[in-house]
């Protein structure tokens, strides 16, 4: 009995270790972004919001936030229709053209982003769309696609397929089934591929370096900046921020994801 | 709305609903990649010159020596940490599995740029480790902890271990208990269990684990340029060296077209690897 306790208490010390290296850092950030002072402090001797206040009078930061969210709200937008049309094809096509085709689909998902990067600034540079937001949206649109595909074609894959064979055999056409039948029942896994392509979007930093250019800059190209040039303190206020904004965007994602499977 | 029908009676269905995210794919990604690979090779005429610097300057091999380092390191580490997280997710009762992989999944899906950041505020000469060892009276001098291959690691394995977990978890929990209860009744005590049954049922999960982060590291670009600094530059970071400091760019696309194919062929090697072996939900 006792070897058995100890036992368990031994894969519990070892893999609990584990988890609190990956838990830890991230919720140290929080009462770090409290900090009053311009030293970098864990537990802030004189707590207060500082910080928070100076981001939200920032100008600068203000700009590059809006900008963040444009593009995100674009990229969900691009990725969500592009993504439905491509996982409503592959659930047509029988096995042997489906395979290869969802794995180039889900290819910007394996090529590193430093190679993706270099190869659309390149062609952006070539037709003089650098820092524009269209350019942006594009190329986050690319990495965002394959959130969509799998997780529309996923919930494609438990859905009754009578229903939209009834709907066509009384005379609807391919439109209004897929609007009056498919969407009602794959609309959550609609909403989850969505949410993840905002959260690409928003968090995309080594793409966004280089097509960002120097005047329409990002929020996390302006935390890159910023973390090259100084530590400054009003990051860890920045971090929590954004690390909300993602719980919040992830959370139902994850949940939506969770039901489907 | 009848327009659209009579064109897509006219075209096939799946025809018309698989061209816009082709045409879009092919021009803002096949295409630009392309044009990396063609670009190593013509300049404008056909050359192999910049692959034979790449392989004849011992900078450049260095750079790829330290990459592979790196990279292995970081597999080693994930398997062995990703095995102990995951082993005690899978023992756990199911009500404590859920809040453990919490624990995994929601760090995983955050910033990785902001993950980074915290890390530097932590490792830094004056971050928060080096004050906290002071504090202890444990070190006189701040010890360095970043800008070194050391810093470099364990932030990888940071944002890495997930892709060890999820996939060995998976492969954990897909072992039928009656394997077990079979093992002890024949006799086995439970380290023995561990090294007969556990173990190479669970191989497939640290195989694919493996390789995912083989495969991700070598690309890593965010931990070395803030972790790592100018000595301990990764292949992404000299490709965006020669692209914004050097204007060298088909010598970035020829760097750029080794990592490309390096990083395929694996990523097909771990797929063939994967297939039908372990459940599509193994990945996040």
């Amino acid at each position: 009995m006792i070897g058995t306790r100890l036992r368990r208490a031994v894969v519990w010390l070892l893999g609990g270790s584990v988890l609190a290296f990956l838990v830890v850092p991230v919720v140290a950030v929080v009462p770090m972004s409290f900090s009053s002072s311009d030293i970098l402090e864990l537990i802030p001797t004189r707590p207060g919001l500082v910080q928070y206040e100076r981001f939200f009078a920032s100008p600068d930061w203000m700009q590059a936030m809006a900008l963040s969210f444009q593009v995100a709200i674009g990229t969900m937008v691009a990725a969500t229709v592009l993504g439905i049309l491509a996982a409503l094809a592959l659930w047509r096509l029988p096995e042997r053209v489906r395979r290869p085709l969802e794995g180039m689909l889900i290819l910007p998902r394996i090529v590193p982003s430093i190679v993706f990067a270099i190869a659309i600034y390149r062609l952006f540079l070539d037709v003089g769309m650098v820092g524009t937001v269209p350019s942006l949206v594009v190329a986050h649109t690319v990495m965002a696609i394959p959130f969509v595909v799998v997780m529309v074609g996923s919930a494609l894959r438990s859905f009754d397929h009578s229903l939209d064979e009834a709907s066509r055999s009384l005379g609807a056409g391919p439109v209004t089934t897929f609007f009056r039948i498919t969407l009602p029942q794959i609309r959550l896994a609609i909403l989850g591929g969505a949410l993840f392509a905002f959260n690409v979007s928003f968090d995309e930093v080594v793409v966004t370096l280089f097509v960002s250019g120097v005047r329409s800059k990002t929020l996390p190209v302006k935390v890159w900046d910023a973390i090259q040039h100084e530590i400054t303190p009003i990051l860890p206020a920045i971090s929590v921020l954004v690390i909300a904004v993602t719980l919040l965007v992830l959370v139902p994602a994850l949940l939506i994801r969770r039901r489907a499977a | 709305m009848s327009a659209i029908d009579t064109l897509v009676r006219r075209h096939g269905l799946t025809t018309c609903l698989l061209l816009p995210p082709l045409v879009f794919l092919a021009a803002f990604f096949v295409v630009p990649l392309i044009e990396v690979v063609r670009g190593s090779f013509f300049a404008p005429d056909l050359t192999f010159d910049h692959y034979a610097r790449m392989a004849s300057e011992p900078l450049y091999l260095r750079v790829v020596s330290i990459t592979l380092k790196i990279a292995l390191l970081t597999v080693l580490l994930c398997v062995l940490l990703g095995y102990a997280a995951a082993y005690l997710i899978a023992t756990a009762s199911p009500r404590a599995r859920q809040l453990l992989m919490l624990c995994v999944i929601v760090p995983f899906f955050l910033s990785t740029l902001i993950r980074n950041y915290i890390w530097m505020a932590i490792l830094q000469r004056s971050g928060l480790l080096n004050h906290a060892l002071r504090d202890l009276g444990l070190i006189t001098e701040p010890l360095a902890l970043m800008y070194n291959q050391t810093g470099v690691v364990v932030v990888m394995v940071n944002m890495l271990l997930p892709f060890t977990i999820f996939p060995i978890l998976s492969s954990l929990l897909a072992i039928s208990p009656d394997l077990y209860h079979a093992s002890s009744s024949l006799g086995a005590g439970p380290i023995r269990t561990f090294c007969r049954v556990t173990l190479p049922m669970s191989l497939p999960g640290v195989v694919a684990g493996a390789l995912l982060v083989f495969i991700v590291s070598l690309g890593f670009f965010i931990t070395p340029a803030l972790v790592g600094g100018q000595k301990e530059m990764m292949i992404s970071n000299l490709i965006d060296f020669h692209i914004r400091q050097v204007l060298n760019w088909p010598f970035a696309f020829a760097l750029a077209n080794v990592l490309l194919c390096g990083t395929l062929v694996l990523y097909f090697l771990y797929a063939r690897s994967v297939e039908g072996r372990l459940p599509r939900t193994a990945f996040p």
